[in-house]
């Protein structure tokens, strides 16, 4: 889960070492630059001015003495730090103020006036670039504006190029996608959002130019291109060239003065763009290995893995984090046992503390781990690293990019299997690889595969082959299931199951999924803030847990059998709001060159469906279903192929009549932390419906924000509303969300999935404030999930889709009661 | 097949596109035509019909369109024009000039691709220590110097200082051609400008190198490498090297553009007899047949290069093979 929390900021704190070397720098080019600006106040002579002999060695009066028409070298240094600066800068600034234009041109647009960007910008990038700045220079004749010129002309294009792949990170987010959806024009969007989004990265770039550009008018100048009224250090250097300065003495003060001012001026720009490139700054803080002191309780002798008292630190160039706070838990043969916890519980940290593959930032600072009567926190590195894969195996997070992608899944395979003393020939490795395979329900044949050529289902298979192929003696599993589609999730955990069985696996499963684990698992750990706040028996959590964290988790988790949570509101009218009649959508791809689209992939077809007035419809489907694809056609973001949309009874025949449904439906995204800009104040997040509908009275503004944030239940003071988003919870996001969906008072809302990036104990919370919404709105509500449960609890009908296709509606308590299809009967049976 | 082609097709275009710019640019430029051709003061001895006679060799009295076509016609048959400085057909100097170039850019290409990926692989490994700040520290300044006047500074050091090392040409004249002194005249002389090409490159390719591999580092299948109990070295040469070459294969690649650049000025300095000589030459005597025909053949390589690496490039990454 990338979540985007806005940390870029172009100059780092003083008391860091990337802060000091930028600040060093901008020391640098400050002097530098002063100096160029009383050059001639210092100077003391002019620096076309013949004033001494020609070839005087240095003197007092002139320091750097002179060259071969008698100039003074100092005063030509001086006078050249402004050429070199006045051209640098002047160079980077038009250079980053046309490539920024066109980036977010291109970035944002995309299509063909994207790919007819982008093809110039390639050709410019293969021009050869001091070649073409020559004959650009000879042709236009020798003069500042020339050297100005021709260096932007060849300088804008890769700087396009960062830009717009920064420009479609930042368009893809979530906020930019929200503000699409309620209303705001293409230019709204690039001022808004993109705009100032992507300053942060123009600062880098302009230096980045400048530094570049300075090097290249040095170089033309040396090749006789400069200015012939203007010394710059570029000229310095011809002319010493010409007269063969290097073979004299005279080198000393002629040649080399001239390239170490280039080189400080250009170092110190390279030092201030150096925070930026964080692969460039070695700022990770590495800690060294401590050996942990041993904890007061002994752990317990009888079981694979026993740990006592572990505390898990992380450090930075900001402090100490204390992640894990003191963690005891025990795991026998034959166990399995879930450890469950929110997003930054501390769970994962445990995982990688026992395997010892903490980042180079983390730190053991106390504990035991006793594992087959050893210490797993006293072993060396090497120690451990030969009980990896053999004794302890990981299977990760992230299953869909654990695998290798430029090796082959066999290859990747045969590498576990031919750990350590165990060199297999090339038969048996054969066999083995086929063997286990098939053991995890792959095919011989995937032996050959690479990782992209299999689905997430069957990468998954593969890693969990590639980790378990030593049978090991304790396996954690860290969040193997999350991430891949329901149906799919069950058939991975069903072969968790059946591995354990026939392998005699003991696991430490890690997971955030409560309901999936608590029907599996033999013992649970739930954990919380770093500590373990509850362990025990499933039975003995479930039904008398200790801490009321917990009771709230199990609480928060309804069951498809109980009773409706959430009230109902059939709607009694007979015209619905808005009906899809036949829709089919395809999506085109293009081949690299852009040019012409290879394939169509097609999201809907024929799929018809009614949302009637104050009801709540239930949208479910798995990944790839065309969920969104639907939500987007009801905002009127995209259009249908073929087919009708109606608004009360109206059939929308043009696409421009389709924009209008903008105005009655507003849509709350999934993600509450990319769905809302962090530079932004609550007051602008919740309002931008109304600054794009124009209103620009603050006053007026303020009143309706302050009345929608007291509808969701968060606090309207002014000093709440002018805070920016970073401090709040993913829960309380998710409310400013629906504040800024209900500020227009929209017939309908369409919520996309709006609790499932959101922990556990707040879910129940966000559909509450549904609820309470309908309520006392009156609104419209079209709930996109893949969960049945919450659907069923909340929803009053459904209607469930499977690639592209409605494959069954119905009223809710029919559909879960007697599902007609196989899909929504798969559905049920894995909750 | 099909996407060769359009592959191919892609590149000619972009070739094209170049060739026209180079067409376009002289007359671009402010000034007759003939001020290009004539020097001013046979210029302002000749009558208008002489004048106009000299055009007509040259066809720039011809329509646009007409000049543009015998343009292309010329360059595919070899026709660059004459130079004016050495009244020579431009496609005889450069080739006469060519080996020495690309004699001196394919030494640098080598050198700097193993020197910049060795240390890159280097300082990722040590990343934070001693080594990697010391080596990533180093060739940052090298890569903020002017190529020719790190050049100049080796000459200073090799030739006046020390006077190890001849400083200027690319054999010593009087050897007979052919001769294992005349080769070993050509070595020694080969030495400095490679060496002041290959660290300035050299710069480049490293801070790629250190880049693409510690971004491939952080990636998820590294992580799970380490737990599944691979050696750091297999780690660091089997799993992440091999990712971080993808990136680097093309940014090599793209930089052989800033080379051919680098090359040529820093012929410049050293006299050395290739394409870069003649620049200067082109510059002082304002030759643009010369200077086009150099133009033309460096954008000729690089888009030839970029052309062999967008060929070659489904064999570094098996994500871009095509299904059979």
């Amino acid at each position: 889960m990338d979540r985007y929390t806005d940390t870029r900021r172009f100059l780092a704190p003083f008391k860091t070492t990337t802060g000091k070397v930028q600040y060093l720098g901008i020391f640098i080019l400050s002097v530098i630059a002063l100096l160029a600006l009383f050059a001639p106040f210092i100077a003391g002579f002019a620096p076309d001015e013949a004033v001494c002999a020609p070839f005087e060695r240095p003197s007092s009066i002139h320091i750097l003495g002179c060259d071969d028409a008698g100039h003074s070298i100092f005063s030509q240094l001086l006078f050249g730090a402004r050429v070199s600066l006045f051209v640098g800068l002047s160079v980077a600034f038009f250079a980053t103020l046309f490539a920024t234009i066109l980036a977010v041109i291109a970035g944002y647009y995309g299509g063909w006036i994207d790919r007819v960007i982008m093809r110039v910008v390639d050709i410019v990038l293969s021009l050869p670039f001091l070649p073409l700045v020559i004959v650009l220079g000879v042709a236009l004749g020798a003069s500042l504006l020339t050297q100005i010129v021709v260096i932007a002309v060849i300088m804008w294009a890769q700087p396009v190029r960062e830009l717009r792949s920064q420009i479609l990170s930042i368009r893809s987010f979530s906020f930019v996608e929200a503000s699409k959806a309620m209303g705001a024009s293409g230019y709204f969007i690039g001022l808004r959002h993109i705009l100032p989004e992507v300053a942060p990265l123009i600062v880098p770039v302009f230096v980045r130019i400048a530094h570049g550009a300075i090097l290249i008018e040095t170089s033309l100048s040396f090749l006789g291109l400069g200015d012939p009224l203007q010394t710059s250090w570029g000229t310095i250097l011809y002319h010493a060239n010409s007269r063969t300065a290097f073979l004299t003495g005279a080198w000393l003060y002629w040649i080399v003065p001239a390239g170490v001012a280039v080189a400080l001026t250009v170092t110190a720009l390279a030092f201030i763009g150096f925070g930026y490139d964080a692969s460039l700054s070695p700022r990770i803080l590495r800690r060294k290995k401590v050996v942990p002191n041993i904890a007061k309780d002994e752990p317990s002798r009888d079981c694979v893995l026993s740990i006592r008292g572990l505390r898990v630190s992380y450090y930075s160039e900001f402090g100490k984090n204390e992640m894990v706070r003191g963690v005891d838990l025990d795991l026998k043969q034959g166990e399995l046992l879930g450890l469950v916890g929110e997003s930054g519980s501390g769970k994962t940290t445990v995982a990688m503390a026992i395997l010892q593959l903490l980042t180079p930032s983390g730190e053991i600072t106390d504990g035991v781990a006793q594992f087959q009567n050893q210490n797993l926190f006293t072993l060396s590195d090497s120690q451990i690293r030969s009980m990896r894969g053999r004794k302890l195996a990981l299977i990760p997070q992230s299953a869909m990019n654990s695998l290798n992608p430029v090796m082959t899944i066999g290859t990747q395979l045969a590498e576990s299997l031919n750990l350590g003393d165990k060199l297999l020939s090339s038969q048996e490795l054969k066999k083995s690889i086929a063997d286990w395979l098939k053991k995890v329900g792959l095919e011989e044949q995937h032996a050959k595969s690479f990782p992209h050529e299999l689905s997430g289902g069957m990468r998954q298979r593969a890693v969990i082959a590639i980790a378990i192929c030593n049978t090991p003696d304790l396996v954690i599993a860290d969040e193997p299931t999350t991430g891949l589609d329901v149906l799919v999730q069950e058939e991975i955990m069903a072969l968790l199951l059946e591995l354990r069985l026939s392998l005699k696996l003991s696991i430490l499963f890690i997971t955030h999924n409560l309901s999936l684990i608590a029907r599996h698992a033999d013992s649970l750990a739930v954990m919380h803030r770093g500590i373990i706040v509850d362990y025990g028996s499933v039975e003995q959590v479930q039904n008398s847990p200790k801490s009321e964290h917990t009771r709230s988790l199990f609480d928060s988790l309804p069951k498809i059998d109980e009773q409706r949570r959430w009230g109902s509101s059939l709607s009694l009218e007979e015209k619905p709001v808005i009906e899809l009649r036949d829709i089919s959508k395809s999506f085109n791809s293009y081949d690299v060159f852009g040019l012409t689209s290879t394939s169509k992939h097609k999201a809907l077809t024929d799929v018809s469906l009614k949302l009637y007035s104050g009801e709540k419809l239930g949208l479910v489907g798995g990944s790839g279903s065309g969920k969104s694809t639907i939500a987007r056609l009801v905002m009127g973001m995209i259009y249908p192929d073929t087919g009708e949309i109606s608004f009360k009874g109206r059939v929308l025949n043009s696409n421009s009549e389709r924009k209008t449904l903008k105005n009655f439906v507003h849509m709350v995204f999934q993600d509450p932390y990319q769905s809302m800009r962090n530079s932004m104040s609550i007051r602008d997040i919740v309002a931008e419906p109304l600054y794009i509908r124009g209103i620009k009275d603050i006053s007026l503004v303020e009143k309706e924000v302050k009345k929608a944030l007291k509808e969701v239940g968060l606090p309207s003071d002014g000093s709440f509303i002018s805070r920016l988003p970073v401090a709040l919870s993913g829960g309380q996001r998710q409310r400013v969300s629906f504040a800024r969906a209900i500020i227009t008072k929209p017939e309908v809302i369409i919520a996309d999935e709006p609790t499932s990036m959101l922990d556990q104990s707040t879910r129940g919370e966000i559909v509450d404030l549904m609820e309470k919404l309908r309520v006392n709105l009156g609104t419209t509500f079209l709930f996109i999930t893949h969960d049945i449960v919450l659907a069923r609890h909340f929803c009053d009908r459904l209607v469930v889709l499977k690639d592209g296709l409605v494959v069954e509606e119905g009223l809710v308590e029919s559909v879960i009661e007697s599902p007609k299809h196989e899909y929504t009967k798969a559905l049920i049976s894995a909750v | 097949m099909i996407h060769y082609l359009q592959l191919f097709i892609q590149y000619a275009f972009t070739l094209l596109a170049v060739l026209t710019i180079n067409f376009i640019l002289p007359r671009l430029a402010p000034g007759e035509p003939i001020e290009a051709i004539l020097p001013e003061d046979v210029l302002s001895a000749m009558s208008q019909e002489e004048i106009n006679r000299v055009l007509a060799s040259y066809g720039l009295d011809l329509p646009i369109l007409e000049q543009y076509w015998n343009y292309l016609i010329g360059l595919f048959s070899g026709d660059f024009g004459t130079s004016v400085a050495l009244g020579q057909p431009v496609w005889d100097i450069l080739i006469e000039h060519l080996p020495w170039t690309l004699l001196l850019m394919g030494t640098a290409l080598l050198v700097s691709t193993l020197l910049g990926v060795f240390l890159g692989v280097v300082s990722a490994w040590k990343r934070g220590d001693f080594a990697d700040v010391s080596i990533t520290g180093i060739f940052l300044f090298i890569g903020s110097l002017p190529p020719f006047w790190l050049a100049m500074m080796l000459i200073i050091l090799f030739s006046t200082i020390l006077g190890w090392l001849p400083a200027f040409g690319a054999y010593q004249i009087g050897l007979a051609k052919g001769s294992i002194e005349w080769y070993m005249s050509i070595l020694e002389r080969l030495i400095m400008p490679a060496t002041a090409l290959s660290l300035v490159h050299g710069a480049s390719v490293l801070l790629i190198a250190r880049s693409s591999m510690l971004i491939s580092l952080e990636q998820d299948y590294i992580m799970f490498a380490r737990a599944k109990g691979v050696s750091k070295r297999a780690i660091f040469f089997k799993h992440a090297l091999r990712n971080a070459m993808l990136p680097l294969y093309t940014n090599v690649m793209m930089g052989v553009g800033g080379l051919i650049g680098g090359a040529l000025v820093i012929e410049t300095v050293f006299s050395y007899p290739g394409l870069g000589s003649l620049i200067v030459m082109g510059v002082g005597s304002r030759d643009y047949n010369l200077l086009q025909g150099i133009f033309v053949f460096a954008t000729f390589s690089i888009v030839l290069a970029n052309f062999l690496t967008d060929l070659f490039y489904p064999l570094v990454d098996p994500r871009t093979r095509r299904v059979k």
